[in-house]
């Protein structure tokens, strides 16, 4: 039972490890439209990637500080949101983190589907 | 939405002051909408227990404030291994072995209650060691935020060349540099103690003479032999290094450290050790030097006796090491 737990433990920090990378692109990607944070969250959360809020946030304003989002505050529904939206750099990092996560996983593809060698 | 402002106004503490007020309306506008969609589900307003259980699943207000702050450590991963190792050398290793040595029996033998002495010594220690570690933990994260141009730049050619007790070779023979450290510590040990017992049977400071008591003529010829010793094996280990392989030359250096633990365990039960007079020092000036002079070849004796016992594990040590497994990756002998 304990080794149970253990392994349970194991797989769910390696999981959050291998998603780490893959929550920025969805980010990015998801930006290409404008959201303000809940809504992207839920829009993640309806396409299977679900984030925790307390992820999310910092993430979007590290991605502004990096330059890669822009975002304002406007009204909608009587209520002041913030949105956010890709910038012309962010557009540019996605490509080329798409270009490189397609790499990767061609090459993962290859590696675990492939024959083993010693 | 008492709960929620009680809520915003415990994040906010936390946040860095510039941000505050644009990370408070973000967190409150998401968590407005939660609540929404929330009611919306439910057909009717949350009350406090609904609201409360969305705060709570939202964690505590100090962690997500965490969230937004740039993450910092005082020392970081690349410089804790040697931060650690430093802190248990000096912590665990260094201070206790002074303490035990040095100050501990200087504190006990100056003539206080032992209890209260003991009780001075361990609270000193542990003063000391609470020092040492604020002033590594310093030194460290000073490294940690201005590394040095050597540790940014470095040259694979000047690393430092792999231990020859790591070489392939078992058993392996003698270094060359410790067989020469071995011989001219021999022949000086040998020449002072001659000197010492023959030639100066006393020393003299200003009108101070200090002598050696008479017991140290009776351990004269043993204590010659075993400083000698280390001619004989240090001369072979330096021009025939093959004619004695480490565990032969173990044998040798382990005897000679037991024959020297015996004689000093035997001294150290003998004294007084030295005699110390002068015509210009009163009577109770005499008794006191005569008092220190003693705890300090006592003392010596002790430290003496440890050096031993630790040279002689380290002998016994590498006698007993087994071989590398079969198979093991063998490492380049360097000479």
């Amino acid at each position: 039972m304990q080794q149970t737990v253990s392994s349970s433990d194991h797989f769910e920090s390696l999981r959050l490890e291998l998603r780490r990378g893959c929550l920025i692109l969805a980010v990015l990607a998801q930006l290409r439209a404008e959201h303000y944070g809940y809504a992207l969250r839920k829009a993640l959360a309806d396409r299977g990637m679900a984030i925790d809020e307390n992820t999310l946030y910092p993430l979007l304003r590290r991605l502004e500080a990096q330059g890669l989002l822009v975002s304002e505050w406007r009204e909608e529904e009587k209520r002041n949101k913030r949105f956010y939206r890709l910038s012309a750099e962010g557009r540019r990092m996605l490509d080329q983190l798409l270009e490189e996560w397609r790499s990767i996983d061609a090459s993962l593809a290859r590696i675990v589907e492939g024959p083993v060698m010693a | 939405m008492e709960l929620l402002n009680r809520y915003l106004h415990a994040v906010r503490g936390w946040l860095p002051k510039p941000q505050q007020d644009d990370i408070i309306a973000e967190l409150a506008e998401d968590l407005r909408s939660q609540i929404e969609d929330r009611e919306a589900e439910l057909g009717h307003p949350l009350d406090d227990d609904g609201v409360a259980a969305i705060l709570k699943r939202r964690g505590n207000p100090m962690l997500v404030a965490a969230g937004y702050l740039p993450q910092r450590s005082l020392i970081g991963p690349v410089l804790f291994p040697v931060y650690q190792f430093i802190l248990v050398l000096v912590i665990l290793w260094i201070l206790p072995s002074v303490f035990i040595l040095i100050v501990g029996p200087a504190t006990i033998l100056s003539g206080r209650d032992p209890l209260v002495a003991l009780i001075e010594t361990l609270w000193t220690l542990l003063m000391s060691a609470v020092f040492a570690f604020g002033v590594i933990t310093l030194v460290f994260a000073i490294l940690e935020r201005y590394p040095p141009e050597a540790m940014l730049k470095w040259e694979p050619r000047r690393l430092p060349r792999v231990p020859l007790a790591k070489a392939v070779t078992f058993p392996q023979p003698v270094s060359r540099y410790k067989a020469i450290a071995e011989v001219l510590t021999a022949v000086c040990a040998s020449v002072a103690w001659i000197d010492v017992m023959w030639f100066r049977t006393s020393f003299h400071f200003g009108g101070v003479a200090i002598a050696l008591a008479p017991i140290w003529r009776s351990f004269f010829w043993p204590i010659l032999l075993v400083a000698f010793s280390g001619i004989p094996s240090g001369l072979i280990g330096w021009l025939r290094p093959w004619w004695m392989r480490t565990r032969a030359h173990s044998l040798v250096r382990l005897a000679a450290d037991a024959i020297a633990l015996v004689l000093t365990v035997a001294l150290a039960n003998m004294g007084p050790w030295v005699h110390v007079s002068g015509t210009n020092l009163p009577v109770a000036g005499l008794a006191d030097a005569n008092h220190w002079a003693n705890v300090g070849t006592r003392i010596g004796l002790a430290a003496l006796g440890v050096i031993m016992l630790g040279d002689g594990a380290q002998e016994a040590h590498r006698l007993v090491r087994r071989e590398p497994a079969a198979g093991q990756a063998p490492v380049a002998v360097r000479r």
